[in-house]
């Protein structure tokens, strides 16, 4: 029997999963393609462009804000600019709080490895030190990124000392150790009463809302139009996160006493800001290690009585959004619902399904704005009117077609994907390959049909345009049901050429080169049975026919082309379904 | 009378490139027959239960299940075919319940038959408390066991079943191995790959085994008894018509 080797102190521990870590990382880009290297090579050049030009921008800011002019103009911003490395400390923090949760979570809880690390002969506050390291580094470079071009911006312009640098990299390193902390302990709190995986889908969903609706914020802002008085309003939100209370004032305080000169004061917060951080991180730490390794954040005393409660209300019967699929011949309705059920319920799908629902409001809310302003067309010929009156029509039709699209992207393109590797259930059953292309192409067509015609019907509601145009919105829903129908044909048959099903994350369904040629092919569907729906009613409105001549012209054009559109691809690719799956 | 032959595999080869994974299998199973298919890791044991229940498509041969030939008459065979892989991956948004209603559309089960058979199947094997969860809170012994009942849901005539017992405690075990018995004594036909040689040489009629994608043995234990060079216990048959060149003969007078 061999000698026990001694075990490893807590410092060389930590060291040694740390570089294990790197080793990982390394590995793995080692290994990536040539395309993977050069991306990550392309992303690190745009990561110190992003933080050239915010160094810039920060620089010219500072400068700005510290204008002896701009100072007699506003008295107030002498307080803003003593906020504002308390604000991007405030929000520096905030952001790791909240990046951490979710890469302790993966962590601590999926990845898999706790067991086998906590089983090795190394010290347990290591593995603890050594995960909640890995949680920060990536993070905090992140937020270093924008965070320190603008603190370093601001000591520039201020003229601050050689001491104020480093301490702006000390102070954020400290925040984000003790935010990491407090992350582990909440991780821990959320894992006690939800399943962890199910906690990460939530994170994912609500990261694709947050995303979405912070992108298309900016469409509803008018900068031109904000007023004195709000201005005002954000400057004191602003400077009320300077409360002297706040160990986040503290290190504020701390950069701009050492940054001017004022050594008592910087020095004196620098050390509470410090001590503050260091208390709340060893307290986390020391905290999170014993409830893992007791169990406690490993039991759920929640989850169980809401599950009962679950299974109650679901044997009452069927959802109402799964009925429709009982009125299909059984094994197609059978893969409709199942399909549903599976969408409805896993998140990380309804973080892919929201993104087209948000874009069609935004858009929609756009165009009820856009339309507001010329409200009367002004002293045009009449031609002209009913010629705009008809074009916006065809906007309506246009978002509802855009979010039926999108929506069809997730859905038919990867209705046969989605299946990964439980397509052997639906393999070995008796079920044909027109039932399964049948089937699948009613789970995508009806929920974006569904979502389609509720646009139409809301635009038409919104902007009284069903009352102007009786026939208008029999022909806008006609339009998109038959253009739903020629994209879902036409996706679905990129779905069959491309399927996967050994995808382990539900983005790597549809490789970027089917998704990309799935939605330009499409598009250009689209584009053309658009033009063959519009062009005749345009055509004859313009020679005097009345609009309905038009428009069942192009329902007869349009109609052929969408359902030529939605058979053909299907009846190509039906020899190929029986052998999905084999590869 | 001889009982109909409900599994027909005819010089079955399936082919991965340069690589046989499949050479040349043939073998019956009649019913009321349970056929134990044992093989080392990666002898072919798996492709040929795929190709059996109409995952993949075999290179050449052909196989037949309750009388149709899979290639030609899949949704035939299919519906006659019950099957329960080595890894349950089980849609992991689907409640146990919701699956067995799945299957039972899938395989044109009478709506009202369906449930009433799912409801038995969820007693039997224990997951009535578990049957409106997910499966991604289920265990792997659980989701193993919803696989099989979902395999029975439908009444097969035919059953393949690729490692059925891993992973299931000693209670669970037994259980598949009474219902495989009542199965078989029932009429149908049962194959059943595994490398528990206990469960093939107490449980199966006959048995089978594959080497390197030939099939080097097939035969009841007597037989094979009979025809080796003093093995009494299958694992010692096993290991020698696995392990080395020297009982290529036994094989051979198997074949």
């Amino acid at each position: 029997m061999s000698e026990a080797v001694a075990p490893l102190g807590f410092w060389p521990a930590v060291a040694r999963l740390l570089r294990l870590q790197a080793q990982i990382a390394v590995s793995g880009l080692r290994r990536s393609s040539v395309r993977g290297r050069v991306g990550a090579a392309f992303l690190a050049f745009l990561m110190l462009l992003i933080a050239g030009f915010v160094f810039a921008m920060g620089l010219a800011l500072m400068g700005f804000l510290r204008s002896p002019q701009l100072a007699a103009a506003a008295p107030e911003l002498g307080s803003l600019l003593a906020s504002i490395p308390v604000l991007i400390l405030a929000l520096g923090f905030l952001v790791i709080l909240a990046t951490s949760f979710g890469v302790l979570l993966q962590a601590l809880y999926l990845a898999g490895d706790m067991d086998f690390l906590l089983s090795a002969p190394i010290p347990v506050r290591a593995v603890f030190v050594s995960k909640l390291l890995q949680a920060i580094l990536p993070n905090l470079g992140l937020v270093c990124l924008v965070a320190l071009p603008v603190l370093f911006g601001l000591g520039v312009s201020g003229g601050y000392g050689f001491l104020y640098y480093p301490l702006v990299v000390l102070m954020l390193a400290a925040l984000a150790l003790a935010a990491a902390g407090l992350a582990s302990l909440l991780v821990m709190a959320v894992v006690r009463v939800f399943p962890a995986r199910r906690v990460a889908e939530l994170l994912g969903f609500l990261g694709a809302l947050v995303s979405i609706l912070c992108s298309q914020s900016g469409q509803f802002a008018r900068a031109g139009q904000i007023s004195r008085g709000q201005m005002t309003a954000v400057l004191r939100v602003v400077m009320s996160v300077d409360v002297a209370w706040s160990p986040l004032a503290w290190a504020g305080r701390a950069l701009v006493g050492m940054g001017e000169g004022r050594w008592l004061a910087g020095v004196g917060y620098s050390l509470l800001a410090l001590g503050a951080a260091g208390l709340v991180f060893g307290l986390a730490l020391v905290g999170a290690e014993r409830l893992y390794y007791s169990g406690w954040a490993a039991m759920q005393g929640v989850a169980h009585r809401k599950k009962a409660a679950r299974g109650v209300r679901r044997r009452a019967g069927l959802p109402l959004a799964e009925a429709p699929a009982r009125l299909l011949p059984p094994a197609v309705g059978a893969i409709v619902g199942k399909d549903w059920a599976m969408l409805r319920r896993d998140l990380r799908n309804l973080s892919q399904l929201v993104t087209p629902l948000v874009l069609g409001v935004v858009y929609t809310l756009m165009l009820v704005r856009a339309r507001a302003v010329p409200a009367n067309a002004g002293n045009g010929p009449a031609w002209a009117t009913q010629a705009l009156r008809s074009a916006m029509g065809y906007a309506s039709i246009g978002i509802a077609l855009f979010v039926g699209w999108t929506l069809l992207a997730r859905l038919a393109a990867m209705g046969f994907s989605q299946e990964g590797r439980n397509y052997w259930l639906l393999k070995s059953a008796p079920v044909s390959a027109d039932q399964l292309l049948a089937a699948k192409f009613l789970a995508a067509y009806l929920p974006s049909l569904a979502v389609g015609w509720a646009f139409v019907g809301l635009q038409a509601v919104v902007q009284g345009w069903g009352n102007a145009a009786g026939g208008a919105i029999w022909f806008s829903l006609s339009v998109v049901a038959l253009c739903l129908a020629a994209a879902d044909g036409i996706y679905l048959w990129f779905g069959v050429t491309g399927a996967r099903f050994d995808w382990q994350d539900p983005r790597q369904m549809v490789s970027g080169t089917t998704g990309c040629l799935g939605a330009l092919v499409t598009g250009l569907a689209l584009g053309l049975a658009l033009a063959l729906f519009a062009l005749p009613q345009i055509g004859l409105t313009l020679l005097g026919w009345p609009a309905p001549a038009g428009q069942l012209l192009g329902l007869a054009l349009g109609g052929a082309f969408c359902l030529t559109c939605a058979v053909v691809p299907l009846w190509l690719v039906r020899g190929r379904v029986p052998r999905l799956g084999e590869g | 009378m001889q009982t109909p032959t409900l599994i027909g595999l005819e010089h079955l080869v399936k082919r991965f490139g340069d690589k046989v994974a499949v050479d040349d299998v043939s073998l019956e199973v009649r019913a009321g027959e349970i056929l134990g298919f044992l093989g080392p890791n990666g002898a072919g044991k798996t492709t040929t239960i795929r190709m059996l229940v109409g995952l993949l498509q075999p290179t050449s041969g052909t196989v037949r299940v309750a009388g149709y030939d899979v290639q030609t008459q899949p949704l035939q065979a299919k519906a006659a075919c019950g099957y329960v892989p080595d890894e349950p991956h089980l849609y992991p948004k689907l409640t146990g319940r919701e699956l067995l209603r799945l299957v039972g559309d899938l395989y044109g089960v009478e709506r009202a038959q369906a449930e009433r058979r799912a409801e038995e199947l969820l007693r039997l094997f224990d997951l009535s408390a578990a049957a409106d969860d997910t499966f991604d809170s289920y265990s792997h012994g659980m989701r193993q066991k919803t696989a099989l009942a979902a395999a029975l849901v439908h009444d097969p005539r035919v059953l393949v079943l690729d490692e059925p017992t891993v992973g299931l405690d000693p209670k669970s075990a037994r259980l598949i191995k009474d219902i495989l018995r009542q199965m078989a004594e029932r009429g149908a036909a049962v194959f059943l790959s595994t490398h528990i040689l206990e469960i093939a040489e107490h449980m199966c009629d006959r048995i089978g085994i594959i080497d390197r994608g030939r099939l080097v043995a097939v035969g009841t234990m007597d037989e094979l008894r009979a025809l080796g060079k003093g093995e009494r216990s299958l694992e010692d048959i096993f290991l020698a018509l696995t392990g080395g060149a020297e009982y290529a003969e036994i094989a051979q007078v198997l074949q």
